[in-house]
């Protein structure tokens, strides 16, 4: 029962988890489907962002979309300045 | 390389059957295996299956399926049914698309799985998957991914099993998939798949030849290439598996007529995807089909029967406790001795 409560937080969003919008268990075994390197959370966009090929993936209605063809690519300078970047997130929190 | 070439022509074979847009089943591992083989390098370059078109007709099925389909739950079930062979548990699960939804029906505490993936091509599918599971309490902790089986976004190492009942025929590179499926799986992990096999819906197939013949003057390619059973084992080898086993299946499903067949095959996301595929299915064609089938293959009680053949393939990634065979050349007595010493004994 509590897990059916847990899980039912989770879908809503609002439990969330170490991962964002996604619970951290699942976080742990995503990677990129192109470079299958490490994911990171993005919470400004709500998206999943693959460093090593600048490309971000959405996360619609609690389930990510790690289809190549629905991630959109990073512009470089945009991704440094408002496209949470590391640093820039770590300033505003 | 023989066993390619093998395939290739297969495969060459098999392109020049008919195929209808109605018309469905395919399974890319002849195709792929005889294709990729020259260079072995996979990559999906050779583009059979429109993969954006079969994430649509999923979103359709994902809508037009029904709470339990017989066919899909009997093949899920008997899949996994080999989770319970095996002494290991496997707490860590994914879920690959096709008929998730039936095995997470059939799943049932077996396996010892604890966490479970579910993944597929299809957002809408996914969704519906999450619908019945809020609907189903039994305590599994389950996540679900948008995600293609020829990228899978899963992590090295990490899964302890990956099952995929009736999806990945669709893949333009086979190989290649169930290669990153080894990669997803923790060592000693047990990869278990169900793909639809060349005598899937041959009733159909040769319906559809004739009333093309009969009507258009001519046959155009309908239906997908599918794997044959000899490039099952070859395919797990491929994909560096250890322990391969493969096994078929005959599934036969009576229909009413044709035409719930193919609405069958709808529900299931199962129409054609092929790159090739002819757009064009016109209606008397159609009906055509529809009545030679009834009249060829129609039994006594006015039912239809369309036969499905699932291939069952198990393999398992590498680890030093499991049996292997020595390396050629490293025996250190000959047989000929070995029958000097006991083959004297027994005369």
């Amino acid at each position: 029962m509590r897990r059916t409560a847990a899980s039912l937080l989770r879908h809503s969003g609002i439990g969330g988890g170490g991962g964002g919008g996604i619970p951290q268990a699942l976080a742990d075994a995503l990677v990129c489907p192109l470079s299958k390197k490490p994911l990171r959370y993005c919470e400004d966009s709500g998206s999943l962002v693959s460093d090593a090929v600048g490309v971000s993936f959405p996360i619609v209605d609690g389930i990510p979309c790690l289809v190549p063809k629905d991630g959109k690519l990073l512009d470089h300078d945009q991704d440094k300045s408002e496209d949470c970047g590391a640093e820039d997130s770590y300033h505003r929190h | 390389m023989a066993t390619g070439l093998a395939a290739a022509t297969a495969r060459r074979r098999l392109l020049h059957l008919p195929r209808h847009r109605w018309a469905y089943l395919s399974s890319s591992a002849a195709t792929t295996e005889g294709l990729d083989g020259g260079d072995g390098s996979g990559g999906g370059r050779v583009k059979i299956f429109d993969r954006d078109l079969k994430r649509r007709h999923r979103d359709r099925a994902a809508w037009a399926m029904g709470e339990t389909d017989a066919l899909a739950d009997a093949v899920a079930d008997n899949l996994l049914d080999r989770l319970e062979d095996c002494r290991k548990a496997f707490p860590s699960a994914l879920c690959l698309g096709g008929s998730a939804g039936a095995v997470r029906r059939s799943l049932r505490g077996r396996g010892g799985i604890e966490k479970l993936i579910m993944m597929d091509m299809s957002a809408d599918m996914v969704r519906k998957w999450r619908e019945m599971e809020n609907a189903t309490d039994d305590g599994l902790e389950t996540h679900f991914v948008v995600g293609d089986e020829e990228y899978l976004p899963i992590k090295e190492s990490s899964q302890d099993t990956v099952i995929s009942c009736l999806g990945l025929h669709w893949t333009n590179d086979l190989p290649g998939a169930m290669i990153q499926c080894r990669l997803a799986l923790k060592p000693d992990g047990l990869f278990l798949a169900a793909i639809l096999g060349g005598e899937t819906l041959k009733e159909l197939r040769i319906a559809c030849t004739i009333a093309q013949m009969e009507r258009e003057g001519g046959i155009s390619p309908r239906m997908s290439p599918l794997a044959q059973v000899r490039d099952a084992g070859n395919l797990l080898t491929r994909a560096g598996f250890t322990l391969p086993g493969v096994d078929v299946d005959r599934y036969t499903v009576k229909y009413n007529s044709a035409l719930e067949l193919v609405e069958h095959l709808r529900a299931m996301g199962e129409t054609n995807a092929l790159f090739q595929r002819n757009p064009i299915l016109k209606k008397d064609t159609a009906l055509a089909t529809a009545a030679i089938y009834q009249s060829m293959f129609g039994l006594e009680d006015g039912t239809v029967p369309a036969t499905f053949q699932v291939i069952y393939m198990t393999g398992w990634k590498e680890h030093p406790s499991q049996q292997k065979a020595k390396r050629r050349g490293s025996a250190t007595v000959s047989f000929s001795d070995l029958q000097k010493q006991f083959g004297s004994n027994q005369n």
